[in-house]
């Protein structure tokens, strides 16, 4: 028993007293774990902000005002040969089918029985998009046959009265507006309760060409999201390569030396450059010197390339480190060469720490706008470009410039676009963020 | 030490398979293996002892080049095998490795399928023509590898699932699928149970039939079970080298003696 006395050391005390340094302690681990939690908050609060924002702002940009109309194709405006034939009826601009268009309107108005005080036939022809003389137009070229038919057609109706079913416009602003008159509202009101004027779904959001400035409801991401997916698809099929190639040399290959390490400290700072000075070297490379053509994805392509390669190449890298020594010894104790270890077992290994950092710098250039401006992705785009590989070199646009773009316009209505092509441009970004999860999984199951 | 049987041992005299003249090895300013001559013969089992760090591991690792491997490491010297130096220009090491297999200090199978474990070499190297002779050299590496009977119903789970010992009886597998000349084993035990241990030395007695086994231990009474020669390295320099027998009962070098009596290591 002498032994358990003098075994007793003062510093200690009893168990079940915490001592003033595990106080401190416990305490200083609490603080930790609050100052956590509250970054976390923080972070979560800010997400939740900025998701509701722009979902409650764009979310109405899906949904669109259209016109329920029994349109007479009068043969009479449209052709008046009467051969069908397309070439002859081409002649016929868009302001004819408006007329028409005008036509059956007024006459579904008196149908149901609608009457409006004071209602003029301008304010009624201006309830149609200037846009919808040109859809019925392409229908009609398309089918000739449907001349002198009187058929039922779904056209955008304007954007104020757009507006107004979503509530951007009232009464009030619309007696201020020189573009929406209140007489408009009501009309469109009683519109609304005949069923000829009904909300739906808006695919030509996102399949449609950018419009005018005069026409915000028909204006769609069609061409940007072709724009965007032809970039990728460059910056893919460029950087991805590229990047691995340059890593595996770098890391298991070239010898260590000051110039190695000076390319080293080089790939990490291009990752810190920012992204408008690979705007200006694309400019001045790809446009001024090579003559590619501007607005062109091919161009935005290499462009982004550029900027995404450190990315990969550091995050490859990485993934080629962290594959354990011991598997390289392994194949090369069996007679593999350098390049059969690298190839059938650090590869395969490093793959899923490549692929996220392929698919992060995908991410990354897919948000890009700045170095797009400079090239003149920028610009005012109505043409579809074409499938690749020529596609590659038809002016596009893309998605962050869109958003830019329309954020730049003056008719509120833009705003209502510019968080719908966000909401786009978020859904595609999750997409390839599952993509990367789902291969990561993929790899790693393998072993 | 009363497991030696140290006198039932016959040493036959073969054909020198392995010559070392003069080597020396640096780790860029280390000088960790300090001119070192050694014989090694073909179908013996030559065991490496002496205390940690002194350079065993390194010397292995120079007779199947795999210290190119390492940026800082200088071999200088000369080393032939079958009169053949090893380190002229003209040798490719990967055709060296294929006749110099090695069994490494940690296990480290590929994450991959057991089969595909045993199979990389024979198929990296072209020495099967089909797919059932590929599965007969597989089935015939595990048996010899002591692990079949425990891995012949799940040949296509991962070789790294496997226990540690199993693992390394894997990589002993996969290291004789290739049918090497000279096998090189850094501590093949050293992960093992004593019944694994005693398989894999029974295996080590029969690969001798037609390698050249070099095996680095720490363990006195392995190396007097399995081999027929002994090195004794200290500090980089192979102090002694000789048959297991003198080694072990009548060293010509105090310091041999203190270190199989326990006395420095
Ligand atoms: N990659 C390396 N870089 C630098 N020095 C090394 C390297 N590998 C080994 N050394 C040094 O070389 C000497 C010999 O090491 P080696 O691994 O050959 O010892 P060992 O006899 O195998 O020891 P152990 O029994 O512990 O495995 C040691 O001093 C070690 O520090
Ligand atoms: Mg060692």
């Amino acid at each position: 028993m002498t032994d358990a006395t003098a075994n007793q050391n003062p510093a200690h005390g009893a168990l079940t007293t915490t001592d003033a340094r595990t106080r401190r302690r416990n305490a200083a681990e609490a603080r930790f774990r609050l100052y956590g939690q509250i970054a976390i908050a923080i972070g979560i609060a800010a997400l939740i902000l900025l998701l509701t924002s722009v979902l409650s702002n764009g979310l109405s940009s899906f949904r669109q005002t259209f016109l329920f109309l029994e349109v007479t194709l009068d043969e009479k405006t449209l052709d008046k040969s009467g051969v069908r034939d397309v070439e002859v009826m081409k002649k016929v601009t868009t302001i004819g089918y408006g007329k028409l268009i005008e036509k059956s309107l007024q006459s579904a108005i008196e149908e149901h029985g609608i009457t409006v005080e004071g209602l003029t036939d301008k304010d009624v022809s201006d309830m149609i998009s200037k846009e919808a003389a040109a859809l019925v137009r392409n229908k009609v070229l398309a089918n000739p046959d449907l001349v002198g038919q009187t058929v039922p057609v779904k056209v955008l109706a304007n954007g104020r009265i757009d507006g107004y079913l979503k509530g951007r416009v009232t009464m009030e602003s619309a007696e201020r507006d020189s573009n929406v008159s209140p007489n408009q509202l009501l009309l469109a009101d009683a519109m609304r309760a005949e069923g000829l004027l009904v909300k739906s779904f808006n695919w030509g959001f996102i399949t449609g060409a950018d419009a005018s400035e005069l026409r915000p409801e028909a204006a769609g991401l069609g061409i940007a999201i072709i724009g965007s997916a032809y970039m990728m698809i460059v910056v893919l099929f460029l950087a991805l390569p590229i990047g691995v190639a340059a890593s595996i040399y770098l890391e298991e290959f070239a010898p260590k030396n000051r110039f190695t390490d000076l390319i080293e400290v080089n790939i990490a700072n291009l990752a810190a450059v920012p992204s408008i000075v690979f705007g200006i070297l694309g400019l001045a490379i790809f446009i001024n010197v090579a003559g590619l053509p501007q607005s062109a994805p091919i161009v935005g392509g290499l462009v982004l390339t550029l900027m995404t390669l450190p990315t990969i190449i550091i995050s490859t890298r990485a993934a080629l480190k962290a594959v354990p020594p011991s598997i390289r010894d392994a194949a090369l104790g069996v007679g593999a060469s350098k390049m059969q270890s690298i190839m059938h077992h650090v590869l395969p290994l490093a793959m899923p720490g490549i692929l996220t950092g392929t698919i992060i710098g995908l991410a990354q250039a897919l948000g890009e706008t700045a170095p797009l401006l400079l090239i003149g992705m920028v610009a005012f785009v109505r043409d579809f470009p074409a499938a690749p590989p020529e596609g590659f070199f038809d002016p596009a646009a893309a998605l962050p410039v869109q958003v830019y773009n329309w954020t730049q316009r003056a008719d509120p209505a833009f705003v209502e676009r510019a968080s719908g092509a966000i909401i786009v441009l978020l859904i595609f970004l999750l997409a390839m963020n599952a993509i990367a999860i789902f291969l990561r999984r993929k790899f790693e199951r393998r072993w | 030490m009363n497991d030696m049987r140290l006198t039932e041992k016959s040493v036959e005299a073969n054909d020198t398979k392995i010559s070392a003249r003069g080597v020396q090895v640096y780790y860029g300013d280390t000088h960790a293996i300090k001119d070192v001559d050694v014989d090694i013969a073909d179908q013996t089992v030559t065991a490496f002892i002496g205390p940690s760090g002194c350079g065993k591991s390194t010397f292995l690792r120079c007779l199947n080049r795999m210290n190119d491997t390492i940026d800082v490491c200088r071999v200088e010297g000369n080393i032939k095998l079958d009169g053949d130096d090893i380190y002229d220009k003209r040798v490719d090491p990967v055709q060296l490795r294929a006749k110099v297999g090695m069994v490494f200090q940690k296990p480290n199978p590929f994450p991959k399928s057991i089969y595909d474990n045993v199979a990389y070499g024979p198929r990296i190297h072209g020495l099967t023509r089909s797919k059932a002779e590929l599965d007969e050299v597989v089935e015939k590496s595990l048996r010899r590898a002591a692990l079949w009977n425990e891995v012949k119903d799940r040949l296509q789970a991962p070789g790294t699932g496997l226990s540690g010992g199993q693992q390394q009886r894997l990589c002993i597998a996969r290291a004789v699928a290739t049918s090497p000349e000279v096998l090189l084993m850094d501590e093949p035990c050293s992960a093992l149970d004593p019944i694994a241990t005693a398989q894999v030395e029974e295996l080590i007695d029969e690969l001798r039939s037609r390698f050249a086994v070099i095996i680095v231990t720490h363990s006195m009474q392995q190396a007097a079970r399995v081999s027929q020669r002994t090195a004794f390295f200290h500090l980089g320099n192979l102090v002694e080298f000789g048959e297991t027998g003198q080694i072990f009962t009548n060293p010509s070098d105090p310091r041999t003696e203190s270190y199989i009596t326990g006395r420095i290591g």
